[in-house]
């Protein structure tokens, strides 16, 4: 290597070297417009998810619908009513809570899988990682609703579809989380992984071997820790894409019409032809619903990326 | 002066890969010859300055010495004991506590999530030699301030990029010593600071070595830096030593070529007198890359003095003076 | 500050009629080649301004080259880029005067700066691997700036392409590599072929060595040596390695915290400092041709340059500190051998050198 070369001088505050740390990455990504739009947006919606009974009582069914079918918006339903007298207001909101635990729990398996194996491969290499790609790259390629739709069907047979439900969510939808865990991780790992490969060549890294660190200390202690801010910005994207996920699925028939989420809406509105029959306001608001979840996860995953990416440059 | 570090012959090539040929056949297209046989020694307590510019094998050199990168042929003996197959094996924690290295970046050493105090602490963790969280705090505190980072306590709590170049690198070296080291190999530990920090740190260096006795395998290209620190300096080329011997010797009556040349080129800053003409033997091309390495000696192509026999003939170290050591024909003949 | 004389030497204007291109129009062809008077340089930056140069002047004349030595942080880049107009986005010259050939620069608009950008001032930088556009070949780099400024043809310009290579010692084939089928040093050749490509009148190199072997670096001195000789170029190298100075330059300019310490024949400054920073800086250089084998200690860090101190700049790590430093900067002295100083210890220019203090 040829000798390196000394910093240039000259920059503003070459010299001083300010104590203290910068602002939280949390902070700075809400300084940022596209950061508190996004934040903003998400709040709103986990409000919504976690207290639908307080704002719109409890879910109605079949059985508790008094109002009248397929109505329009109106005073006493302001976002009118589905087939079976149901007020879509009520619908939608306590619809919130499914997609976005959904979303939340997938992304959690997703990130987990993807950042676990994308670590080892990247950091251990050899034939692990050549296995271990060659696997991520299949289900990178088959497509992913073909897969999820078949796998549904097989896990749905395993699983079952009794009424046990998990933080308020039915079995039958923790088979979606885990269709979208297994299409879904791939793509992680193969981030996580590169990532690791060039951490992997870093100068404290080899410090760390010097003094006699073992491989597991070294994922830990050192790739772990510089790996996390890519991996909080991923798993926000995966995020937005797992309640993509979820909602074609429930739109193909695959969801649980006793509980709905969003695409549980759109596939009932589908199924009594609420778009022939103009009855936009069925499945006008769970589409929204849909584009502002996804929304804020990407402007909030920009956000984070600009916050995190010029702090790797800034070394100096 | 006991002897602490030998390496014989040693050898470090990497393969080349080749094509689909290659790879069917299971051979590499070629090696790259980056440590091509040499035999060196540093005794206990000495600073050995290791020579030469890019591509001469002196990095890879270090990284073998704390077993970072493996040899592919040669011996490593320490303390009287073979080393070189110490792979995977417990043996090879108490190795590393006795040999270190400070690298040559300090913004780069650091792990920029890891306080100071984590990472001249991590040594400690890593080989369980703390004996209680007090004993590990102290530790810390004391090689922080040997490499004269005060208060310690303070700087413990710090992240890197509070710190100053010279700063880090005051950080790094503390890391090298917590564990009490007998021999550190430094690679250009201060190419990339200015010129007063550099001092600071060299003077640090040297402190230690008279408070301490710790040894040195100290890497450099810079041949006027290896002139003020070291003891002895071998100036290698292309994966082998040409010369070697005592710094007085090697930088004042140079007997190989290539030594002669890049003394003569190594910039002073006394102006030459007026009138003077600066007697510099300007070497035309540069290095060749370690994957063909000429035949005979592997200095001909670019050496003033090469005669018939340099084309073919690979010349072995040869005594020139109390210590000194130098491989030409031109020296054998005398 | 002192204004150095305003009018070129003979030996100046010989090698100035050397020139391929005619003078600007604007210009003035007795005036020197560079005067650079009070030079002022900002930085914004969050946390304040940064008074990056602070009252920097000196003089160039034609075929000279002249060193700018300093830690970094004193502004010697800073300085050099002003020139040109190379600033970032945060820094501005506060005020100052840059006259080539007696036209000031310092109020030139961008667009009156093409006239003079890379056609009478260009530069070279460290790291050539960074600058050089890596997917372009060679030749097409070198004939870029000739096509654009000069309004060359492209045939002509490939031609005069070729010629620089040749000059800079690369083999004309060579120009259809790409920079990454260059070794360093080729490079860096490449580098000082683009700085030439519109025969500049003088060429600013900030570190240009600094990422070489030594070897290497020989050679690339050497090169620049021949160039000045055989095209009457000037040469305003900047680094922080004293001795590279020392054997091509015949004039350096020794910088501290945004101001010029010393300034004079480099053999007048390197073999006598007056100035404490002068002569700490070369007693901690190592020195390959020196007896004993020492190196002194500056204690200390340069001042942060939001709050300067209000005295001399050196004051807090100056062992040889008088109770005026601290609250009076220094003004300049010029003495009888060619060599500026601003220090309290040279009031006068009948002063004696002050010998270093331990």
């Amino acid at each position: 290597m040829t000798a390196p070369a000394v910093p240039a001088d000259g920059g503003p505050g070459a010299v001083a070297r300010p104590a203290g740390r910068k602002p939280s990455v949390l902070r700075q990504v809400l300084a940022r417009p596209d950061g508190m739009a996004g934040f903003v947006i998400l709040v709103v919606f986990t409000v919504l998810a976690l207290v639908p009974t307080l704002l719109v009582g409890p879910l109605q069914t079949a059985v508790t619908a008094t109002g009248p079918r397929l109505a329009p918006p109106s005073i006493g339903y302001p976002l009118g009513t589905d087939e079976l007298g149901r007020s879509i207001l009520n619908l939608t909101v306590h619809a919130t809570r499914v997609s976005m635990v959904i979303g939340f729990l997938a992304t959690i398996v997703t990130v987990l899988i993807g950042a676990v194996l994308g670590i080892m491969s990247g950091f251990v290499g050899g034939r692990f990682d050549a296995v271990t790609m060659r696997i991520a790259d299949f289900f990178l390629v088959i497509p992913t609703f073909v897969l999820a739709i078949i796998l549904t069907a097989i896990i749905r047979d395993v699983v079952g579809t009794g009424s046990t439900e998990i933080l308020g969510i039915r079995l039958s939808l923790i088979t979606i989380v885990i269709v979208i865990g297994i299409t879904s991780w791939s793509s992680t790992a193969r981030i996580i992984r590169s990532q690791t490969l060039s951490l992997k060549e870093r100068a404290f890294v080899d410090r760390a071997r010097v003094i006699g660190a073992g491989g597991g200390h070294i994922m830990r202690r050192h790739v772990l820790p510089n790996v996390t801010n890519l991996i909080v910005a991923n798993a926000v994207l995966v995020f937005a894409g797992a309640i993509l996920t979820e909602t074609t699925l429930a739109f193909v028939g695959l969801g649980d019409p006793f509980q709905p989420s969003w695409g549980q809406i759109l596939d009932a509105a589908r199924q009594v032809g609420a778009p022939s029959l103009g009855a936009w306001w069925y499945f006008v608001p769970a589409g929204v619903c849909i584009v502002l979840v996804v929304f804020a996860f990407t402007l909030l995953g920009n956000a984070l990326d600009a916050v995190l990416n010029p702090k790797l440059q800034a070394r100096r | 002066m006991s002897e602490l570090l030998r390496l014989e012959g040693l050898q470090v090539y990497f393969p080349v890969r080749g094509g689909a040929f290659d790879a069917l056949a299971r051979r590499p297209r070629g090696y790259v010859r980056a440590v091509d046989g040499i035999d060196l020694t540093i005794g206990k307590g000495e600073i050995l300055g290791l020579v030469g510019e890019s591509g001469s094998g002196k990095t890879t050199t270090g990284r073998v010495v704390v077993k970072l990168t493996k040899q592919t042929g040669g011996r490593v003996i320490f303390d009287g004991q073979d080393v070189s197959s110490l792979w995977g094996t417990k043996a090879l924690r108490t190795y590393r506590r006795r040999v270190q290295l400070i690298f040559q970046d300090p913004y780069e050493t650091l792990n920029p999530k890891h306080t100071i105090g984590e990472f001249v602490g991590e040594p400690l963790d890593v080989n369980g030699i703390a004996t209680s969280r007090q004993d590990r705090e102290e530790r810390i505190h004391a090689a922080l301030e040997t490499a004269g980072l005060r208060p310690a306590a303070d700087f413990a709590a710090r992240y890197p990029h509070e710190l100053s170049g010279g700063q880090r690198q005051r950080v790094v070296i503390a890391g090298a010593l917590v564990m009490d080291p007998e021999l550190v190999v430094a690679d250009e530990p201060v190419s990339m600071l200015d010129v007063s920090i550099r001092t600071e740190l060299l003077h640090l260096m040297l402190d230690l070595r008279n408070e301490r006795g710790l040894a040195y395998l100290f890497i450099t290209h810079d041949l006027a830096v290896a002139w003020v620190l070291a003891d002895r300096i071998a100036v290698m080329y292309l994966g082998r030593i040409l010369e070697i011997g005592p710094a007085e010797q090697v930088i004042r009556h140079p007997r190989n070529p290539y030594t002669q040349a890049l003394v003569s080129v190594s910039p002073s800053p006394e102006p030459p007198a007026e009138g003077e003409e600066l007697k510099r033997t300007i070497l035309v091309g540069e290095t060749p890359d370690a994957a063909h390495v000429p035949a005979g000696c592997r200095f001909h192509p670019r050496c003033p003095l090469a005669f018939d026999r340099c084309r073919v003939d690979e010349p072995p170290l040869v005594e020139v003076g109390e210590g000194h050591q130098a491989a030409c024909w031109l020296v054998e003949q005398g | 500050m002192t204004t150095p004389d305003g009018v070129a030497s003979a030996a100046a204007l010989a090698v100035r009629d050397r020139r391929r291109w005619p003078l600007p129009k604007l210009a003035d062809p007795t005036a020197p080649l560079l005067v650079v008077e009070d030079l002022a340089v900002r930085f914004r930056i969050p946390s304040g301004t940064v008074k990056a140069v602070d009252g920097v002047s000196f003089r160039m004349d034609d075929g000279e080259a002249l060193g700018i030595v300093g830690e970094s942080g004193c502004g010697k880049t800073t300085t050099a880029l002003s020139l040109v107009h190379l600033l970032p986005a945060n820094g501005t010259i506060k005020s100052g005067r840059v006259a080539l050939f007696g036209i000031d620069l310092v109020p030139k608009t961008e667009q009156q700066m093409a006239r003079y950008r890379w056609r009478e001032i260009s530069l070279v930088f460290q790291g050539a691997m960074n600058a050089l556009n890596p997917v372009r070949r060679i030749r097409d780099l070198i004939a870029e700036p000739i096509e654009v400024r000069l309004g060359q043809s492209q045939d002509a310009a490939r031609q005069r392409a070729g010629e620089l290579l040749e000059l800079v010692g690369i083999p004309a084939q060579r120009g259809t590599a790409y920079p990454h089928e260059l070794s360093g040093g080729m490079r860096q050749r490449a580098m000082i072929a683009i700085a030439l490509a519109c025969d500049p009148a003088i060429v600013i190199g900030d570190e240009p060595t600094t990422a070489l072997d030594v070897m290497v670096q020989a050679q690339i001195l050497q090169l620049l040596e021949r160039l000045r000789r055989d095209l009457g170029l000037s040469l305003i190298l900047i680094t922080h390695d004293l001795s590279v100075i020392a054997e091509t330059c015949d004039r350096v300019m020794v910088m501290y915290a945004g101001r010029v310490a010393e300034e004079g024949p480099v053999r007048r400054v390197f073999m006598a400092p007056r100035h404490p920073y002068t002569q700490k800086l070369l007693s901690a250089f190592p020195n390959i041709r020196a007896d004993r084998r020492t190196l002194e200690v500056i204690p200390g860090m340069p001042p942060d340059l939001r709050t300067p101190p209000p005295g001399c700049r050196f004051a807090p790590r100056c062992p040889a500190a008088l109770p005026v430093c601290v609250e009076i900067a220094p003004s300049e002295v010029r003495f009888a051998d060619g060599v500026r100083v601003a220090c309290h210890l040279y009031p006068a220019s009948d002063v004696a050198p002050v010998e270093p203090q331990p």
